[in-house]
């Protein structure tokens, strides 16, 4: 949580996560030289560096962009959304071997500057076929830099969730320029059809995966209220929420998250001040509300993370009529202190 | 009643039924790895078995000409004679290295020369990266061969691509096609001499150094055909064992669709 900034907060569970990317990077690149210095011997060590690790970004950036929508499916894998951060700066630095390298062998040691040549060696820009593929290569590693720079939680504090969040979803961006990169160069002239069809699966999962997680989303919205005015609302009733845990509803599109614990209920802004994570599916721990993303807490009675951490919420009045949940959906000022609604037995 | 698990990541002990999902995930994965790392390695297009000698430096001795694009010519027997073509490092032609060497032994043109380098060299075709032409050569002597012949064997109509003919014998693998594009450009554009390259029917290439009409280099008014199928026509000559191609850029006719030595 963001009291004071270190490069990376290490702990067991992100230890054993890079463990894995590392183990997974280097099963890829053994297959990949170890298959091609074995059929296709006469390949260059360039050459093999180029693909080797153009193709490891491209399989990497298919699992990140999957971890959103799978951790919305199924929380069992919110564990792969906690470090994800390190996969993408892995995977940003495996694309930066590969423009790195793409850049020296095929446009330094030349008669123009190597960045101007990117853009001028091939003026083709208005036909498809000819397309000079490289820029849009160039301009995807651009946005990979500027996520994988500003992915510490300092950044995330500083340039606020919002903005750091609308800046990662330029990730999007990065995936449509590098699949046109790869499709109009690389498959322009790789005869065999097998790359692009697994690029096609790739991006039909992708899609799948999208579109899964948004239309349980919107299931998810339906089955909470609607209020837009300054009356007391009834949401539910007692027993519809789970001991620890959380209903959530709407209130001008802000969602908010009534929590039930010790016998008492409270209610608090549903979004995480860290990344945006929904509070409303975390659970109560040790006393606090705790999210599902990344683990940050608050006191349930006044949305403010325990001392000596900083982070507050928006908080609600709550109260209990005959067993039936009421909340005034205006919001409070974030932390102010509501005192619990207490469910008599 | 049903566990009601919950993740936290800064706590070690993660619950029994996500550490199982994320065991059977992990093992989806490793099969998703080995699946892109088979795909995209097996089925690369082969790669041609031609040789850049990065690390070792050959001399060649022959008869040094500028003309069509500067080139040691060598005996290899009786009356079988070869042209090496001369590069300089990187992207660029030879000129700073010839001037370098005339400026310790005066003109070059025509005499015998040992020059130090990188050799490429495939299908029959070789060529020098001049290294220490600030040193080498230390002396010119006078040529043992007899007179160039340049036989004019008419005019001729083809298909195929413009070339850098440094990357395309030797470093870079490909040297050739949509990927090599900008690089064949910038080397072009450095000197380089272009070449044009086809494939017969039967699957052999000739390869054609390229020329003005009028014999004289030919860079940088050819960049915008490199790289790319094209069909070319102009007067065929013949040095040695090269063809030389002298042709009008108007001339020249951009093809769609992949060149046919995308399947070299």
């Amino acid at each position: 949580m963001g009291l004071n900034y270190q490069l990376v907060l290490w702990n067991k569970n992100k230890k054993v996560y890079d463990r894995f990317i590392l183990l997974f990077v280097l099963l890829y690149l053994l297959l990949f030289w170890g298959i091609t210095l074995i059929t296709n011997s006469n390949t260059s060590l360039e050459t093999l560096t180029i693909r080797s690790s153009g193709t490891l970004a491209i399989l990497l950036l298919h699992i990140i962009l999957s971890i959103g929508p799978l951790a919305r499916i199924n929380k069992k894998f919110l564990p792969l959304l906690y470090n994800r951060r390190h996969l993408g700066v892995s995977m940003f630095l495996i694309a930066l071997i590969h423009g790195g390298f793409s850049i020296f062998q095929f446009h330094m040691l030349g008669d123009v500057n190597p960045i101007y040549s990117v853009f001028t060696s091939n003026l083709d820009y208005s036909s498809l076929h000819d397309f000079p593929f490289q820029v849009l290569g160039f301009l995807a590693l651009l946005i990979l830099f500027a996520m994988a720079a500003t992915s510490h939680d300092f950044w995330l504090a500083n340039l606020s969730a919002k903005t750091w969040k609308t800046l990662h979803m330029l990730v999007y961006v990065a995936y449509a320029l590098i699949v046109s990169h790869v499709f109009l160069g690389a498959f322009q002239q790789e005869t065999s059809p097998y790359m692009p069809v697994l690029m096609g699966i790739g991006f039909v999962v992708l899609v799948i995966l999208h579109i899964s997680a948004g239309i349980k989303e919107v299931k998810k919205d339906k089955q909470t209220y609607e209020a837009s005015d300054e009356d007391w609302k009834y949401v539910c009733e007692i027993d519809e929420i789970e001991e620890d845990r959380a209903k959530i509803f709407i209130v001008d599109h802000e969602r908010i998250a009534i929590f039930k614990y010790e016998n008492k209920l409270s209610a608090i802004h549903n979004v995480c001040k860290h990344q945006g994570g929904p509070l409303g599916e975390g659970k109560i721990i040790d006393g606090c509300i705790t999210c599902p993303w990344h683990g940050y807490q608050y006191l349930p009675q006044n949305g403010q993370s325990p001392p000596p951490f900083t982070e507050k919420v928006a908080t609600y009045y709550v109260k209990i009529e005959d067993k039936k949940v009421y909340v005034l959906p205006k919001p409070l000022d974030e932390g102010t202190e509501v005192s619990p609604a207490i469910i008599e037995s | 009643m049903k566990k009601d698990e919950f993740y936290i990541g800064y706590i070690n002990q993660i619950p029994s039924k996500i550490k199982r999902k994320l065991k059977f995930t992990v093992w989806i994965l490793v099969l998703v790895v080995i699946v892109f790392a088979v795909v995209f390695s097996f089925f690369q297009n082969k790669f041609k078995n031609s040789t850049f000698e990065l690390t070792n430096v050959s001399e060649i001795t022959g008869t040094f000409h500028s003309k069509p694009y500067p080139s040691v010519r060598i005996e290899l027997s009786p009356n079988d004679y070869k042209n090496v073509l001369l590069l300089g490092f990187g992207k660029f032609g030879p000129d700073k290295d010839i001037e370098n060497m005339e400026s310790r032994l005066n003109s070059i043109e025509g005499k015998e020369v040992s020059i130090k380098g990188n050799l490429i060299y495939y299908n029959g075709k070789t060529l020098l990266q001049i290294a220490d032409s600030e040193k080498f050569p230390v002396m010119k002597k006078e040529s043992q061969l007899p007179e160039r012949k340049i036989n004019s064997l008419g005019e001729i109509e083809i298909e195929g691509e413009v070339i850098d003919p440094k990357c395309y014998f030797g470093v870079m693998k490909p040297g050739f096609g949509k990927i090599h594009r900008s690089c064949a450009v910038r080397c072009i554009s450095g000197g380089i001499p272009p070449v044009f390259t086809t494939r017969s029917k039967e699957g052999n290439s000739e390869y054609f150094m390229i020329t003005d009409s009028k014999g004289n280099k030919i860079n940088h008014d050819i960049l915008e055909y490199v790289g790319q199928p094209v069909k070319v026509k102009g007067a065929l000559e013949q040095l040695d064992n090269w063809f030389i191609l002298k042709l009008n850029v108007e001339d020249i006719e951009l093809l769609k669709g992949n060149s046919k030595i995308y399947s070299n």
